[in-house]
């Protein structure tokens, strides 16, 4: 039989020999359970103060799901937020109306809000769209996420205007990001490719951080797990018909045969940003005629899935 | 030793002691997409696992 120690991988931290619980698999550190929280911590630091995405009086709205990322997101805010006493922290639940998955997550989220005592808003597609995404989708299905993430979109943003909030903190992760840039080069959308969100142009929109786009899945439920975090919740049922899915396993594929794609990916479009930045027009301010938000034609998104003949 | 699965379905391996990663792949599992616990500890995919070993399989890869 194998002693621990010969069994147990040790955290390569100097000084340090406790037993790791997870190898970065890029740089092919090995980290203990101590080292693998503040490494979390710091890059989330890091991130945050590198890219300046607080600023004194912020009003922070969390784009709070109860899911894992949107999780270690309030609470690495919630910690944080004694260095910053002008800064306010609210949380806002978008209901969807997926049967069988949201009520539990909610739950979750409710949970979380409660005992670290974080404002919590809860906002229903149903109250604002006339009704939930169970029946929007009904004979679409195959565009669930692009349906969903609209309305959601519109849904957090009304919410976080109604709360006051100067700033959205959503808590996208490191293969999100890198998912996001394949799926809009597969589908030659260029124009989303080189949005940036942090900036808040136009004027009008409330400029929308990610302070967790620096870490991977594996480092943030590592992350929860260690903290006494972790929930195990279900998976939106939606997610199969998502373009999502196969771009995920294609990456994970890569990442694992040449550590260090993902990063590489989302370099790749911070590069092509840093070049359309030079050349692209802004001010160009539209409003739907239906609903006057802001848009890129005569009628916004949201409007035109709202119209759809059934 | 005994593996339970993501989906929370055990398996029984009858084998010497082996890497996780070892172990993932015959369950054609990428290590990208999860973590994996050892007798309820976590431990790197590089860790080996032996006979009476709990290995639990955790999806990190989330819809939703």
């Amino acid at each position: 039989m194998l002693t621990p120690d010969s069994r147990d991988v040790r955290c390569t931290s100097t000084p340090c020999s406790e037993p790791a619980v997870i190898r970065l698999r890029d740089s092919g550190q090995y980290l203990c359970s101590t080292h693998c929280i503040r490494h979390v911590e710091n890059l989330f630091a890091r991130a945050v103060e590198g890219q300046r995405m607080i600023a004194p009086g912020d009003r922070i709205a969390v784009a709070f799901s109860g899911g894992k990322d949107s999780t270690a997101l309030l609470l690495l805010l919630h910690a944080a937020l004694p260095a910053w006493p002008d800064v306010t922290l609210l949380a806002i639940t978008v209901d969807e109306g997926i049967a069988g998955y949201r009520d539990e997550t909610i739950h979750a989220a409710v949970d979380l809000t409660t005992r670290i005592g974080i404002e919590h808003h809860i906002v229903s597609f149903a109250s604002l769209f006339g009704g939930d995404l169970d029946m929007l989708l009904r004979g679409r299905e195959s565009r669930s996420c692009t349906v969903c993430g609209i309305l959601r979109r519109r849904a957090l943003t009304v919410a976080a205007r109604q709360a006051g909030a100067t700033k959205i903190a959503v808590g996208h992760n490191l293969d999100d990001e890198a998912q996001s840039v394949l799926m809009n080069l597969l589908r030659g959308d260029f124009p989303h490719l080189v949005q940036d969100a942090a900036s808040g142009e136009p004027e009008c929109f409330i400029p929308r951080i990610k302070p967790l786009a620096g870490l991977s899945e594996r480092e943030i439920v590592t992350y929860l797990i260690l903290t006494g975090n972790y929930r195990e919740l279900p998976e939106c049922p939606y997610t199969n018909f998502a373009l999502r899915s196969e771009v995920r396993v294609m990456l994970a594929e890569l990442e694992l045969q040449h550590p260090g794609t993902m990063k590489n990916l989302i370099r790749s479009r911070d590069t092509i940003r840093q070049y359309t930045e030079r050349v692209s027009r802004k001010g160009t301010v539209q409003r739907c005629r239906e609903c006057g938000e802001v848009c890129s034609g005569e009628i916004c998104q949201v409007c035109r899935i709202l119209s759809r003949p059934e | 030793m005994q593996i339970i699965l993501p989906d929370r379905s055990t398996r029984q391996l009858d084998c010497g002691p082996l890497p996780i990663e070892e172990i993932l792949h015959r369950f054609g599992i990428n290590p990208v997409s999860v973590i994996v616990t050892r007798n309820g500890r976590l431990v790197p995919e590089t860790a080996y696992a032996e006979e009476e070993d709990e290995i639990r399989i955790i999806r990190v890869a989330h819809g939703g």
